[in-house]
This record gives C-alpha cells, structure tokens and sequence, in this order.
C-alpha cells in the first residue's frame, strides 16, 4: 500500500508543533501533563515504591518540633524532619499541617493510600519538609481522602486569609497555592471538593454563616448555602462534610458542578450539633459528639444514607470515632483516659480498656485517637505512649510504643 | 510485590519521544498510543513493526494511578490511533484520552468491544469491573474489534495484519484451551478463589470459579493477632474448604503461621499476576506468560 507522503507529511508537521507547545507549556487548555510525571516522566509515581499492604505509621511531632515516624510493620523509628514549636496539627493520613510560629508547616510522611473504592493501591516514599504556608492566626485545614489529587484547605482565622492548597504539587514536594482569598477574619474554614473549595463566610454575629463555592482559581461558582454556625468538616467517599447549627452540607460535584445537600438534624432534636467529625478515613459514616463531652450523647451521620443517629454517651467524653465496620464499632476516649468501644447501632458500652492516657488529660492534652478497620490508635503525650488497640477483641491493648520525647500530636499515617 | 524499577529505561524512553514529537523528520511511520502495558503488548503483537507502539503503562506499574509527561501527552494528540482499555480503568489517564479525541484523533476502547461484568459486592458493587483480560475469551472479543480499526490506519497494510492477528488470534485461543484444561483438575468443590485481589471477576466467569472476597490481616494485625482479626477469612477458608488463598501479602509466611495457631486451619498463601505485566526479567513480561503462571499457580494451588 502506498504512502500518501506529501498529505502525511503535512499532517505530522502541524500536529509536531502543537506536541512541541503543549510539551513546553504543560498543555495550556487542560490540567496540566500531571506534575509527578512531567518532571522526570516515569510512569507509576515519581519517586515512590508501591506496597503490598498499607505501609501504616504513627508521625509524631514533639514540643522542640522533631517529627518522628514510628513504622507499625517492622518497628522501626525514624526522625524524619525538624519543624518550628507546634500550637497545632492536623493530618489527611499523610502530610502533617503543622501550626507554628513560621505559619502552617507541611510535613510529608511519605506514606499513603490511593482509595480506587474497588481496591486500595499503597505507597512508600522518602518523607521531606514540604514548606509553611504562611497566614496570622490559628488555622483551620480541611483535607480529602486523596493525597495527590485536588486541593486542601487552610483558613487563617486572624488575617481572614482563605487558601487552597494543590495537593498533587505537595505531592511532589512543592507548595503550590491555587487560590489565596480575603474574607472578614472569623472562625472559618476552606473545604476542598474535588477541583472546587467552599470557603465561609461571616454572618451579622461574626461567626460563619454561609458557605460559597469557588472554582480551584478562585473563581465565585455561584453557590451559596447558608450554614448558621459552620463548624467541623471532613471528607468521606461520598462528598464532604460541613457542620451547621441545623444540619450538615453535604458537597460533592456531580457532572463537573459543585453541588450542595442539607443533610438536616432529626425533627425535635434538642441535642447540641456535632461540631467536629472523626471517621475512618474514607468511610461513609462520622461520629461527632453532641456537646460538651458528649453530654448530648454521640451523633453518627451516615453519609451515603444522608441521615443522622444520636446515640447515649456511656460517659463523658473527649473524643469520638465511627470504625463503620461490620459490627458498626464506634470507638471513644473517656474523660478518664479509658478508651471505649461502642455499638454504634444503639450505644452499648461493648468493652473499654484501663485508663491510658489520664495523665495527660489531666495537663489539659488531647490525646490522638485514630481508627482503622483492624486497630485504634491512641497517643499519651504526657505518658509517652503509643497504644495499638484491638476493638474487636474486647478492646485488647496490642502494642504499646514508649517514645523517647513527648508525642505532642501524633498523625495516623500511610492510610 | 509490585516495585517501581528500571527507572533509567523510562528515561530513555522519554528522551525518545520527545524527539520524535519535535522532529518532524523521523514521524515516518503511523503511530499507536496503547494506555495498558497489557493491551500494548496485545497490539505490538498484532501490529509487529508496521506501526510504533508507545505504551504509556510501564512495567510494574498500576494502571490506576500511572502518570504520563507532557510530551507523551502530546504525541497522544498526534498519533493515528489511540487504545484504551476503558471501563474507569484509566482514572488519570482519561482528560489526556479526552483530549485527543477532541483533537480529532481516533480512539478504540477495548471495554467498550466485550460484554461487561459488574461487580458483585463491596462498594464498587453495580460498577462496570474492567479487568475483561483475565478471561482470553474477551481478549479474542477485542482483538475481533481491533483489526478493522487498525486497519484504517494509514501506513498499516490490511493483509499483513490480518495474518499477525490471525496469528495472535490462535496464541490466545490456545491460552483459553490450555486455561480450561487445567482448570478442569481442580475439584467441583475447590472451585473457589478466596482473594484480596479485585481483578478475577472475569476468569471466574468463564472458567467456573465463585470468588470470595476475603479481609487478608495485614503487618499491625499480624504483629499482635487474636482469632478475631482472622475470623473473615477463616470463614472464607472453612465455607470453600480450599486449601489456598490467594493474596498480596508483605509477610505471607506470618500470614500462615497465624492462621495455623490462632485458628488452625492449614493453608497456602498465593500470589497473582494482577493488573501489570512485569519488566523482561520479571515473573509475567507478557500477556500470555501471565495468564499462564497465574492459571499454573490457581491449578496446583486448589488440586
């Protein structure tokens, strides 16, 4: 068959040249050519080793603001960067957001899960100092359940400066910021969605009283929701989650659009809003409790359902946890450091260790306490200690760490 | 366990194709973009040397999550034909896919040649599952609907091909004869594949097995296990009664031995092929070497 060369030629010129302005530019009318791919172009994830199981950890930042990685599978402890004196921290399973004086300071672990919803691939790569994010004030941070794709979150509650973050450039190592927003300083907060961000915004009582939808540059969507008295957010496979006096947002983009359900409380409800969620990473259900240490009882919103459940606390509390297994587990920390495992069908008290962590709740710390299908963590930062505990098995202590400073705040990692 | 190596080929490969992207004088040939290192070792088989092949897929990789450079991303927008397998596979891939059709380009999507299976629980359960080439039956499905597009490539001769496909077409008709044959050793009541792996909904299909999906304990379980942590998958075990499961696991060894004292029950942990051919000097460097190791290791696991 002959060659129509001169046609063919022709065409292979055109379209060299567009390759050639799309390689040098990133692609100019799209996402750009994938930021872990395009500086060195090898496939799978730059700089990263796949694993067979979910290479789980628990990085902790002391006092002085060393970030230790202690390795749940071999044992091993490592210290993986220095960080400023830490107020505050929080963690999407991988990075650290560390609040101190230099801002909020980004830690990578460099552990993490990719959640395809039919599987789960895992992760392994070197941990580094990411950068700060600069910002006055306390900072809020809102994360998704992917470490390299979309955006998170950093709201400065006193410069009023709402940020979003580019989660795959942290991903490989660089502090990108898509959008840097003003908005009269208040407790806010920037929930990421997809390649959208809803950012609060102050009501007449200077609290935050609406939601607003941005595009990731930062660009008004449109949407506004009132929420009266935002507070609390997390991200479950479903869509985001964001706390109202009256219910929760529930946002996800159908279609390519930012979209926005109310998800309200039980008619009648007389018990306190959930005003911080804690979950499974990933899983549908939430836990929060309902008033000042669970007075109100422990609220489960279910994500998928769009409906809430109150439970009875079987104490006070400090914390709570949906392991949204099987046996619809709920896990708690109580106000005397005993962890508790709860039915989250009807609040039974199933099994509860010794006291672990009195000490430190005594010195007014909040011990970390995170949850995967198998195990609970729970750090005492004054006792210093990590505990693997076994809901399942009538709350069996597993393992017990002793660290060799003081696990301030501790991040649950590789998940 | 799946590692990100040859990092130096990868390199080459990239220096390659930015050349051929900028340098009009050596774009002399048609060009397929294949996604899947699976379908582009399909396709360079068919195609042979009447076509370049640039798979974007690298060996031991996940095909979920692989990432292309903006320079493969281009020569996908210039090339005469572009294979995907489709079906959600190509998660990341996809605005690059969408972007070359939009430029015109001619797309084949395999999924879209076979008939589809759902999957069955968990929740992905109702999704289009796009692992169709565990069954070669499928492979034979797509290769059907491969040859026309290919053949309307310019630069490609129709005759040659069909004899290449012709060809292939018998390889993979083999592989399904050899499948069946092998399968048939394993008794009526060990036809089951109790798993952690997602991707054998087709073979299961075709060759007759029921898969059990099963929570294989991981390194902090196994550090510290009680019979609960172990109870989904002792059941799973004592319901088929087979006397293998098949699972990635970092420490199989700890696996068994937990088994054997929390719970006795005897069992062999086995290891597949899943979603990635290997490099040249792995276990599974093409499709049918990994269809064939993957049905020898089920074979003699459950007989």
């Amino acid at each position: 068959m002959p060659l129509p060369f001169p046609r063919l030629l022709g065409a292979v010129l055109v379209l060299s040249v567009a390759g050639c302005a799309a390689g040098d530019t990133d692609g100019g009318d799209g996402p750009p050519a994938s930021v872990a791919g395009s500086s060195d172009g090898h496939g799978a994830v730059a700089g990263a080793a796949e694993v067979s199981e979910p290479p789980l950890g628990l990085t902790t930042v002391d006092p002085s603001g060393t970030v230790t990685h202690l390795d749940l599978l071999d044992e091993s402890t490592t210290e993986i960067g220095t960080v400023g004196a830490p107020s505050a921290m929080t963690t999407d399973g991988r990075y650290l957001f560390v609040q101190t004086d230099a801002g909020v300071e980004v830690v990578d672990s460099g552990r993490w899960t990719w959640d395809h919803v039919d599987h789960f691939h895992y992760y392994r790569a070197e941990p580094r100092e990411v950068g700060a994010v600069s910002g006055d004030g306390p900072a809020t941070i809102a994360t998704t359940n992917s470490s390299t794709t979309s955006g998170t979150g950093v709201y400065f509650a006193g410069s009023g400066e709402a940020v979003l973050l580019d989660t795959a450039a942290l991903s490989a190592g660089d502090l990108v910021e898509r959008f840097r927003l003003g908005t009269a300083p208040h407790d806010g907060m920037v929930v990421p969605v997809g390649s959208f961000a809803l950012v609060t915004a102050a009501g007449a009582d200077g609290t935050a009283g609406t939601v607003r939808g941005f595009t990731a540059d930062g660009d008004p969507t449109g949407l506004e929701e009132p929420c009266t008295a935002a507070s609390g957010t997390i991200t479950t496979r479903v869509g985001a989650v964001v706390g109202c006096a009256d219910g929760a947002l529930l946002a996800s983009v159908v279609d390519d659009e930012l979209t926005v359900e109310r998800i309200p409380y039980p008619a009648g409800t007389t018990a306190a809003p959930a005003t911080a969620f804690a979950n499974r990473e990933g899983r549908p259900t939430v836990a929060a409790l309902a008033g000042p240490e669970g007075a109100d009882g422990v609220w489960l919103l279910d994500t998928r359902e769009r409906s809430w459940t109150l439970l009875p606390a079987p104490g006070p509390l400090v914390a709570v946890s949906a392991v949204d297994d099987e046996d619809e587990h709920v896990v708690a920390l109580a106000t005397d450091g005993r962890v508790l495992v709860m039915d989250g069908n009807d609040g039974t008290l199933l099994a509860a260790t010794e006291p672990l962590v009195a000490a430190s709740l005594d010195a007014g710390l909040t011990p970390t306490l995170a949850t995967d299908q198998q195990r609970t963590y729970l750090s005492g930062p004054v006792e210093q200690q990590l505990h693997e505990i076994d809901v399942a098995d009538d709350a069996r202590v597993a393992r017990s760490f002793t660290t060799d400073t003081e696990p301030l705040f501790t991040a649950s990692t590789g998940r | 366990m799946r590692r990100t190596r040859l990092l130096a080929l990868p390199a080459a490969l990239l220096a390659a194709s930015a050349l051929t992207a900028c340098d009009v004088g050596s774009a002399d040939g048609p060009l397929i973009v294949v996604s899947t290192n699976i379908l582009g070792d399909v396709v360079e088989n068919v195609v042979g040397d009447q076509a370049e092949v640039l798979t974007l897929m690298r060996p031991d990789a996940d095909p979920h999550s692989f990432e292309v450079s903006a320079q493969e991303a281009a020569r996908m927008r210039s090339a005469d034909l572009v294979v995907s397998n489709g079906l959600g596979l190509e998660e990341g891939l996809q605005q690059h896919l969408d972007a070359a059709v939009d430029d015109g380009v001619t797309a084949f999507v395999a999924g879209d040649e076979i008939e589809v299976l759902e999957y069955a629980e968990g929740d992905a359960a109702g999704a289009p599952d796009p692992h169709f080439w565990t069954d070669p039956a499928r492979v034979l499905d797509v290769l059907d609907a491969l040859e026309p597009a290919l053949a309307e490539v310019e630069g490609i001769d129709a005759d040659r091909l069909a004899d290449d496909v012709a060809a292939y077409r018998a390889s993979v008709a083999g592989l399904e004869t050899e499948m069946a044959e092998a399968f048939a050793a394993v008794p009526a009541d060990r036809r089951a594949l109790v798993t952690n792996h997602h991707v054998f909904g087709y073979l299961a299909d075709r060759f007759d097995f029921d898969v059990v999906g099963a929570v294989i304990p991981g390194g902090t379980t196994l550090a510290a296990p009680s019979a609960s942590d172990l109870s989904d998958l002792v059941e799973a075990v004592e319901d088929t009664g087979v006397p293998a499961v098949f699972a990635e696991s970092s420490s199989p060894d700890r696996l068994v031995q937990a088994l054997a004292s929390e719970a006795d029950v005897q069992v062999e942990v086995v290891e597949l092929y899943t979603e990635s051919l290997t490099a040249a000097d792995g276990g599974a460097p093409d499709y049918l070497t990994m269809m064939r190791v993957n049905t020898q290791r089920i074979a003699s696991a459950l007989s």
